[in-house]
């Protein structure tokens, strides 16, 4: 299965003993390897790395994990480390969802001296000043998936909100051909991530789009649910449905059905969930289009990678963007997984059986 | 007594300001009058009810139970495993639900009761016990689905009425039986207006307490069953809300964080109450942020009517 991009473009990041170890995990490395054609660099400027000899030590302070794309990211991070177990110790922390918790995690990690830390931030204002003693300290430091104010750490990488943003809501318009009333569903209330990708889709709306409610879902199906049922007593109309997560887009779709509505075409990210759904649905109801925008869950391993670059020497583009995968009716097929559980993110160098393993 | 607005007011407040809340919704979005979105209201609000039918037992005693939210999360996590979609399962899925609920409910009170331990930190250690349960069990990647015949307890009607309503009503009026025509009930109120006085007229306690938590739990445990019904899949975090939601539902409803004054009856209008205003806001596009200031400013508005009320004398 091809996923990412033409092959003739493909440059295989050699990185360490990456490939060396990847005899065990053979498939999921290969397949890995093929990442590197997802990653474009989103600026000129290039962070120096810091050389270091002998066995490494990478810190990855994760702000929380109760999510399965969290799972599923930290188990591609653990089998990347176990394949280049020679090369690096990998330690994980876990800041509980805790802003200040994951505060004390990174500065545990520089008390241990470690050589890198990477992070997910819970806030990306707190960690601020503990990147900065990490500098201070020669740690490299490698933010990833969500930003980090300021410009103390060493190289960050990441999705660009926005961008996913002008993709789900030129899909939007055009499935709906410009026309027509629409609701909308946001994740947690305030964060910057589902900011950014409505700034990028609001202007991609034709006016002929009326966007009657766009609410706050916190990326749970049953919330988006609730909301929904009270949207559709008062909106006798509703064509299409703006969601930058699919939980929320398959809870809404799932009110319509319950309230007896014809489906409508929705937009989202690589959700499991929405992708069975519509498997099941789309014969009974033809106006059901669905346009998605991954949120790949193997970012952890390019920011792995990242690391081991920057301590073996190399320079590094300051900031990466990590090209999604975009997934509709036309190629659904691929990415489906019908045996596993809707919680499932499928844009996941994680093989079914593994993914099985996990799930289980 | 006379019959008057005012007489109304005073005697049955939450009621009264459900119908006016429902009022206004309407004279916003004539859509609030609909049918289908009155049993809409129903049929959502009985996953919080529930919730906050056991909240009341616990309030009453003067504790607070925050492992409610835990134990739906826990609730939905086991259900959907254990279920794995097949009706076969359902049985089984909801004994061990039934069983964990107990322990959890058992653990409480006895932590409270007989181990003095405040409330709030028992019950608080306990959710996150519970939260911590359901993500080693699930390893982060919960599994699992509920069984289709299960899921029509909330997804389903009887006889046009949202059947997740009817389980929530019957429970809750039989919940309010129990404390108004049993010893029992009068037991629970004794402790939570002075345990020392009840205690001396021979009330056994503790065991209230035990049974006030176990109760609490068993209810949370149904509200996590409806709301897993609602939505057929496991969530990690599905029972988040509920901890301070269930608080305010019984709250607005009139009983009092200190024990002994309120009941069950009048946290089903609480609950009907925030999900109507939930769903009002929804409709009225009001922001998140707004969503959050209305509630709290409704939540001090209360207990300050609710004081003022119980200063007048009785007309």
């Amino acid at each position: 299965m091809k996923i990412f991009g033409d092959v003739s473009r493909r440059r295989v990041m050699q990185l360490g003993a990456g490939l060396a170890g990847g005899l065990l995990l053979g498939s999921t490395l290969a397949r890995a390897d093929t990442l590197v054609d997802s990653v474009v660099p989103a600026t000129d400027e290039m962070a120096k790395g810091i050389k270091k000899s002998g066995k490494l030590r990478i810190g990855f302070s994760n702000g929380f994990s109760g999510n399965t794309w969290r799972t599923e990211c930290l188990e591609q991070m653990k089998i990347e480390a176990s394949a280049n177990a020679d090369r690096y110790d990998f330690i994980v922390v876990d800041g509980q969802g805790d802003i200040t918790k994951q505060v004390n995690d990174i500065e545990d990690l520089i008390a241990q001296q470690v050589d890198a830390i990477l992070l997910i931030a819970n806030s990306g204002t707190a960690v601020v000043p503990a990147l900065r003693k990490a500098e201070r300290a020669g740690i490299v430091t490698v933010p990833f998936n969500l930003p980090v104010d300021g410009e103390h750490w060493t190289a960050y990488l990441g999705t660009d909100p926005h961008q996913k943003g002008m993709i789900l809501g030129e899909k939007l318009n055009d499935m709906l051909s410009g026309k027509g009333k629409i609701v909308g569903f946001d994740g947690l209330p305030g964060n910057s991530y589902s900011a950014g990708v409505w700034e990028g889709a609001k202007p991609k709306l034709g006016p002929g789009i009326e966007m009657l409610a766009l609410k706050d879902a916190y990326w749970e199906e049953d919330k988006a649910k609730v909301i929904m049922a009270d949207l559709l007593a008062a909106y006798p109309q509703i064509d299409g449905i703006y969601s930058d997560g699919a939980q929320m887009a398959v809870g809404a779709l799932r009110a319509m059905k319950a309230a007896g509505r014809a489906l409508v075409p929705v937009t989202g990210d690589d959700y499991n969930g929405l992708l069975k759904f519509y498997h099941a649905e789309k014969a009974n109801n033809l106006n059901l289009k669905m346009s998605l925008v991954s949120e790949p869950s193997w970012e952890g391993i390019i920011a792995l990678r990242t690391a081991v670059k920057l301590l073996s020497g190399e320079s590094v583009p300051k900031r990466q963007t990590i090209k999604p995968t975009r997934i509709d009716g036309d190629n659904y097929l691929q990415y489906m997984k019908p045996d596993l559980p809707d919680g499932v993110f499928v844009d996941t160098t994680l093989t079914d059986e593994q993914l099985k393993k996990l799930f289980s | 007594m006379k019959f008057t607005l005012f007489s109304l007011c005073r005697r049955y407040p939450i009621w009264v300001a459900v119908l006016l809340l429902y009022a206004v919704a309407s004279l916003v979005s004539p859509a609030m009058l609909n049918p289908d979105q009155v049993l809409n209201i129903v049929r959502v609000t009985a996953f919080l009810g529930m919730v906050a039918t056991g909240q009341t037992i616990v309030l009453l005693t003067g504790g607070i139970d925050l492992s409610v939210a835990g134990v739906v999360t826990l609730v939905n996590i086991l259900s959907t495993g254990l279920m794995l979609g097949d009706n076969g399962n359902i049985f089984v899925a909801m004994l061990a639900c039934v069983a964990v609920a107990a322990i959890v409910g058992v653990t409480n009170g006895v932590l409270v009761a007989y181990f003095r331990i405040a409330p709030i930190i028992a019950t608080l250690a306990m959710n996150s016990i519970l939260f911590g349960v359901a993500l080693v069990y699930t390893g982060g990647a919960p599994h699992g689905a509920a069984a289709p015949a299960f899921n029509t307890i909330a997804q389903g009607d009887i006889l046009g009425f949202p059947a997740s309503g009817v389980c929530w009503l019957v429970l809750s009026i039989a919940v309010a039986m129990l404390m108004r025509k049993t010893v029992f009930g009068r037991w629970i109120y004794a402790v939570g207006a002075n345990a020392r006085a009840a205690a001396m007229m021979g009330v056994p306690v503790r065991l209230v307490v035990v049974a006030a938590y176990t109760l609490s739990s068993m209810l949370a445990m149904c509200g996590g069953l409806l709301v897993t019904a609602y939505i057929g899949n496991p969530s990690l975090g599905i029972g988040n809300s509920f901890m301070m939601t269930s608080v305010v539902a019984v709250v607005v409803g009139g009983t009092a964080l200190s024990g002994g004054v309120g009941g069950v009856v009048t946290t089903i209008a609480g609950a009907l109450f925030i999900t109507e205003l939930n769903s009002f806001t929804n409709i009225a596009q009001a922001s998140t942020g707004a969503q959050f200031v209305i509630q709290g400013v409704l939540i001090a508005a209360s207990v300050v009517v609710y004081r003022l009320l119980a200063r007048r004398p009785r007309a």
